[in-house]
């Protein structure tokens, strides 16, 4: 989307945000992860590593948090809900908590962009265009779930000796030093799936694009799919659990409804949706 | 700004710098990736592709995960012949997942420090030497071994590489091939076959209602893990099941538990028996499926006993009971913490008999169908051929001993003097992909060929209900022209050795071709050699006929021995296997050095968990260097504090510490199997992993801990919500 | 390019970031585009507007000097004959060996240029070309859609020879031996080519 595209179309989908209405989008792009199946296993973050090109950083740069996992497997030892836990062990293990860029439909990182290289696309994604990044690190800074991570280095020197290198994945980019970059729910992906569909002269449809978290998590807890096709998986799951796009505050039916996002409350209007853990009390 | 070969970041620069001349910045610090200068690229087409092969275009071949003895099938996603990713295969047993040991495994075969030519040890250190000398140099030590002073020591091994082996090994008149994994279930195995009938019967997580686990950690690292997690999205769904895991430290499947039990290391069986006795006399089961034995042993475990052996709560155990009784159908594993000990098949054994109790015989434990094709399963390793071949090694029974897919010199605890009885060995030849330790002290080494460059098949076993013979393919040219697959050096040999029945195949894939079009006509289906083949290597796998098994029930011994203080070393040793380093063959992939340990979320580096009495008492923070040392040694790492962990174990993971195995794994990290005590369980001859009493002391060193960063607790924000199994039952529940 | 706001319109029921040009803006463009066109002059294609811009290419030398004029122009051979995976990948292709040879084994063999490439054949090896024309590795540029746009769905478009469409960007490789890049293949010039033909604009489409 060019500059052009950013001020002609600002205001309106803001607006379309709080109209509640997505109607002139060809797909939203959405997730929802389940986190009674979600074992933590870390599968879906490797998964990532291999698709996206992600280079290794090290233990010393990892340890500083300059680490770039785009999808980190975050683990919580604590469980408000289910009151406090002053027991001697943790009885109910851990909470398990994928976190990839949630793509907010109000993202708090593309206003702040001084060159505009994060923005939203007619996909429903926030894209981020290395091209134009000069590193500000404002981006990362806004975003209230920390899922921006920045190249301070150049690691194709270090991260791909021969033969590692001939793994590269040539549907994306190897990023060089000074450039934001983040979950991108696999647009290459998408690209590919939205290609062979017309080539095949028909629509998209469920299945045909899978990021590779998704696709590699052996309990099938993420599922991932388009928002604006009702025959989606995810959008069934959506409608299930009563989370719907454009509001801060869901008003469900039925309050016992294990679906919620993160953070909603911060007005971001994220495009993944969380099913409750659940544990026997 | 068309034409122009600045860009943007070294356009701000070059303005910075008061406009330097371009030339002189872009050179250095920005490596040029991109050269769009005209005829500065080359493209090279190719000579005559087959015709699904479209540049920029993805082809997918399937083929077979060799990282774990669970032999997961795979996709790999191949462009212009390279292969780039791996997916799970969704007709294989694992369906579409794969774990993150199977998707780094493309590490393994991209890595950089692969063995590319034949070694041979001249003057004390390894050279590459050419295969004709390699070959000549076994000529010379090896095929003039008498009969019976040959010996093989693999991992596990299946498929027509297994039946190969042992031709060999007929061929020389050796009996010995000691088949050993690090990470194994053989107590259980053990314990099945003698309660049930049936080593590996089909454990059915998806019919459970309830699962009590005593340590068996089945999403992460027990027998099939892929598989189970499917099983266990199932288990979780619908009506949903409850999870209780018994464990000294939290493994991965305990952090998914709804009931998460710290028991005393080894009291496990204990603990077992303690529950079958809360479910005789509280909860009105019936005993008569166990012999009175068996409740004349088990009426003596009041609450009041388990709980001062095992230091499990009485109302704890009234609470597991109460699940059992009342979740129905369900189903109890035991796994390493629980065997690793001198009474380990006692624990087993205990698990075992409250199944038998509760009825699951039959229900959630099906007979596994063994395949027709019985020279084909696996041949499924345990220590005890470590200790054998120790044995063996040290009496100097073998002139010449062949190493593949196992790596005893670095996980035998020093007390085995693994490296210094390999040693007595004349002659030692090392097969392998990397130089690990192993490798390093062999005689000769011979290059092996990755998963995803050879042909072979393979059989998990595991296999519980279908049997399937998975297939591996190259998915690319091999990446060094020296190395061979397995098969390929079998039949060399073979040929070599003037065995009849071998000299009409040129390689590995003729005989592999010829063994297919040899199968009976109901596994072909009335297809031909040809369409047979395509399928099964199209599919990944081949279908293979069953007999149908049958379960007895026969419980054993239940007695339990007492619990022992430990004296000078008072706290137990937990060596924990998690996904990241499994036994220590994964560290030298970066992406699962890189990826934090589940639990700990520790990467990069060893740590000893303890619990906070323990560091309360030790006074020692997050970070803090402590040595944990035993009767054999001692080992220092960084502490990690959590409540999930038994106040009197110290955990420390198993996979780092490694002296040789490349630039990632060499240096890093510390080796708690080295520190091991020479205790062995005493019925099945296993070695007990668990059995090591320690000491831990403070270094007064401290160093900022590896742990993905950020904080450990909600702070009150809903990132994890949580709600009760009533809740998710009335919302989405059966 | 920053346009200023009274030339852009806002479209209601268009997707968001494909909102259609004014007529205003239409003028403006052509009227630049007729500045800097030169050799604009054979895309003869009715109803297409192809991308301007030109570049001066340098001779890359070859392995073998490949002549288009005869397989394209004397011998009529159709552009996605040897370049067919075109229409159906990011890549167009260059030609794998064996179609060289599918004519080359009878036709012209005693050619030394025929000669070479046999012997690349014999010795089971593929010419290395040197790549003329290409795009920075972050440019995801597929072939397959706009030949679907130009090619094969073009609205109205009256495409006799579709050496026509590859000459927006390829230049008019008919009269070539080796090819030459005579388009610059800059952001510019694809961006545009797709202002004009209504091409998406999402930055996302081509950076990845």
């Amino acid at each position: 989307m060019s500059l052009k595209n950013i001020l002609e179309n600002w205001s309106h989908y803001r607006r379309g945000h709080e109209e509640g209405g997505h109607h002139d989008y060809e797909h939203m792009w959405g997730m929802a992860i389940d986190l009674n199946k979600c074992t933590g296993c870390n599968a879906c973050s490797v998964a990532c590593y291999a698709e996206n090109n992600l280079p290794t950083v090290g233990k010393d740069r990892m340890r500083k948090g300059q680490g770039l996992h785009w999808l980190r497997m975050e683990r919580y030892w604590d469980e408000p809900e289910m009151g406090g836990d002053e027991k001697e062990y943790q009885e109910r293990g851990g909470s398990f908590l994928p976190m990839m860029c949630q793509h907010c439909n109000a993202a708090t990182c593309e206003p702040v962009c001084p060159v505009a290289a994060t923005y939203h696309t007619p996909d429903g994604l926030n894209a981020q265009v290395y091209n134009r990044c000069i590193g500000s690190r404002y981006c990362s800074n806004n975003c209230p779930y920390r899922l921006r991570y920045f190249n301070f280095y150049s690691y194709y020197e270090e991260s791909w000796p021969e033969p590692l290198n001939m793994q590269l994945n040539p549907d994306l980019s190897v990023r060089d030093k000074g450039v934001m970059e983040k979950c991108t729910f696999c647009i290459q992906r998408i690209r590919t799936g939205k290609d062979t569909a017309q080539r095949e002269g028909r629509e998209v449809k469920d299945g045909d694009v899978v990021t590779a978290c998704a696709q590699t998590c052996p309990t099938e807890a993420i599922v991932f799919g388009d928002l604006l096709d009702k025959d989606a998986q995810v959008t069934k799951l959506w409608k299930a659990q009563e989370v719907e796009l454009g509001k801060t505050k869901q008003d469900k039916s039925n309050g016992e409804l294990r679906g919620y996002r993160v953070l909603e409350g911060l007005n971001t209007d994220p495009c993944v949706m969380y099913l409750d853990r659940v544990r026997e009390a | 700004m068309s034409g122009s070969d600045i860009n943007r970041r070294d356009f701000l620069k070059f303005m910075g710098l008061g406009g330097v001349g371009a030339a002189t910045l872009s050179g250095c610090d920005m490596p040029t990736t991109v050269t769009l200068e005209e005829g500065k690229e080359k493209v090279v087409a190719y000579l005559a592709p087959e015709e699904y092969a479209i540049p920029g275009i993805g082809v997918t071949f399937a083929s077979t995960c060799q990282q774990c003895p669970s032999g997961c099938g795979v996709h790999g996603r191949v462009r212009e012949g390279r292969v780039l990713k791996l997916e799970g295969n969704p007709d294989a047993l694992n369906g579409k997942g794969l774990c993150q040991m199977g998707q780094a495994s493309l590490q393994g075969h991209y890595n950089p420090d692969r063995i590319t030519q034949p070694m041979a040890r001249k003057n004390g250190a390894l050279v590459p030497v050419s295969w004709e000398d390699a070959w000549k140099l076994m000529q010379e030590k090896a095929s003039g071994a008498t009969q019976g002073r040959s010996a093989w020591f693999t991992g596990t091994v299946s498929g027509h590489q297994s039946v190969l082996l042992a031709a060999l090994n007929d061929a020389w008149g050796s009996k010995d091939h000691y088949v050993y994994e690090a990470i194994n279930n053989a107590v259980g195995e053990a314990v099945n076959k003698s309660v049930l009938g049936d080593a590996a019967p089909a454990y059915r997580l998806d019919k459970a209602k309830a699962v009590l686990s005593f340590g068996a950690d089945f999403l992460g690292t027990w027998v099939s893990p892929v598989h189970f997690s499917r099983e266990y999205a199932k288990f979780r769904t619908g009506d949903r099941g409850v999870l209780i895991q018994v464990e000294p430290k939290m493994t991965l499947t305990g952090g998914s538990a709804d009931l998460w039990v710290a028991a005393r290391p080894g009291t496990e069986g204990v603990v077992a028996l303690g529950i079958a006795n809360v479910l005789l006399s509280k909860n009105q089961v019936d005993g008569k499926k166990l012999p009175q034995v068996a409740l004349d042993v088990i009426s003596q475990y009041s609450a009041d006993k388990v709980t001062e052996v095992s230091g499990v709560p009485g109302d704890t155990l009234v609470r597991i009971a109460k699940y059992l009784k009342e979740r129905s159908p369900s189903l109890v594993l035991s796994g390493e913490s629980a065997h690793g000990h001198a009474n380990g098949y006692q624990n087993a054994m205990a698990a075992m008999m409250l199944n038998v109790l509760l009825g699951n015989v039959g229900e959630t434990i099906e007979a596994s169908n063994s395949m027709v094709f019985g020279e084909l399963k696996a041949k499924h390793g345990n220590s005890k051929a470590m200790l054998d071949f120790a044995a063996a090694a040290d009496a100097g029974k073998y002139d010449v001993v062949f190493f593949m897919g196992a790596n005893p010199v670095y996980t035998a605890p020093v007390h085995l003097g693994m490296a210094e009885k390999i040693a007595k060995v004349p002659f030692k030849v090392a097969l392998s992909m990397f130089p690990d330790e192993t490798t390093m002290s062999a005689d000769l080494v011979l290059p092996l060929s990755s998963p995803y460059e050879e042909w072979a098949t393979s059989v998990s076993p595991y296999q519980p209900k279908e049997a399937a013979i998975s297939m591996s393919q190259p998915l690319m040219k091999p990446l060094s022209a020296e190395t061979k697959s397995l098969g390929d050096i079998l039949l060399s040999m073979l040929k070599y050795q003037g065995v009849k029945g071998y000299d009409g195949f040129d390689d590995y894939y003729a005989y592999l071709r010829s063994e297919l079009n040899a199968m009976p006509g109901s596994v072909k289906a009335g297809k031909d050699n040809d369409a047979f083949w395509s399928a099964a290597v199209q599919k990944g796998f081949i279908k293979a006929p069953t007999k149908s098994g049958t379960l007895k029930v026969s419980v054993g011994d239940v007695k339990q021995g007492g619990y022992q203080a430990g004296g000078d070393y008072p706290m137990h040793l937990v060596p924990t296997s998690n996904q990241t380093m499994y036994d220590g063959r994964n560290a030298n992939l970066p992406w699962l050095q890189e990826a934090p340990d589940q639990i700990t979320k520790i990467f990069w580096d060893s740590w000893v968990e303890i619990h906070p009495k323990t560091a309360a008492k030790l006074g020692v923070k997050e970070g803090d260097f402590v040595r944990v040392e035993s009767d054999q040694g001692a080992i220092e790492a960084q502490v990690y504090i959590y409540k999930g962990v038994h106040v009197d174990a110290v955990a420390v993971p198993m996979g780092r510490g490694h002296e040789e195995y490349g630039r990632y794994a060499k240096g890093n990290g510390v080796n708690p199997l080295k520190i091991l005590s020479p205790a062995v369980d005493e019925k099945s001859g296993e070695l007990a992993t668990h059995a090591t009493r320690v000491r831990i002391s403070k270094t007064g060193r401290s160093e900022e801990l590896p742990r993905l960063g950020g904080s450990e607790v909600q702070v009150g924000r809903r990132l994890v919500s949580t709600v009760s199994a009533d809740v998710f039952r009335r919302t989405e529940g059966v | 390019m920053f346009v200023s706001n009274k030339f852009l319109s806002k479209r209601r029921g268009k997707s968001v970031g494909q909102g259609k040009v004014s007529q205003r803006l239409a003028m403006f463009f052509s009227v630049l585009a007729s500045v800097f066109i030169v050799a604009a002059a054979q895309a003869e294609v009715p109803n297409a507007k192809p991308p301007v811009g030109t570049h001066s290419g340098e001779d890359v030398p070859q392995p073998i000097d490949f002549p288009h004029d005869i397989h394209a122009d004397v011998n009529g051979i159709n552009c996605m004959y040897c370049h067919t995976y075109a229409r159906r990948s990011k890549v167009a292709g260059i030609p794998p060996t064996s179609k060289c040879m599918g004519c080359h084994s009878v036709i012209a063999t005693d050619k030394p240029r025929i000669k070479k490439l046999t012997e690349y054949w014999e010795k089971n090896e593929p010419p290395q070309w040197n790549k003329v024309h290409d795009v920075p590795d972050y440019v995801h540029f597929t072939h397959e859609k706009h030949l679907q746009r130009f090619v094969f769905n073009n609205e109205g478009m009256d495409v006799e020879n579709v050496s026509e469409v590859c000459a927006f960007c390829h230049g008019d490789v008919k009269k070539m031996t080796v090819a030459e890049k005579v388009k610059p293949l800059n952001m510019g010039f694809c961006v545009r080519c797709h202002e004009q033909n209504d091409g998406p604009s999402d930055c996302w489409k081509c950076h990845k």
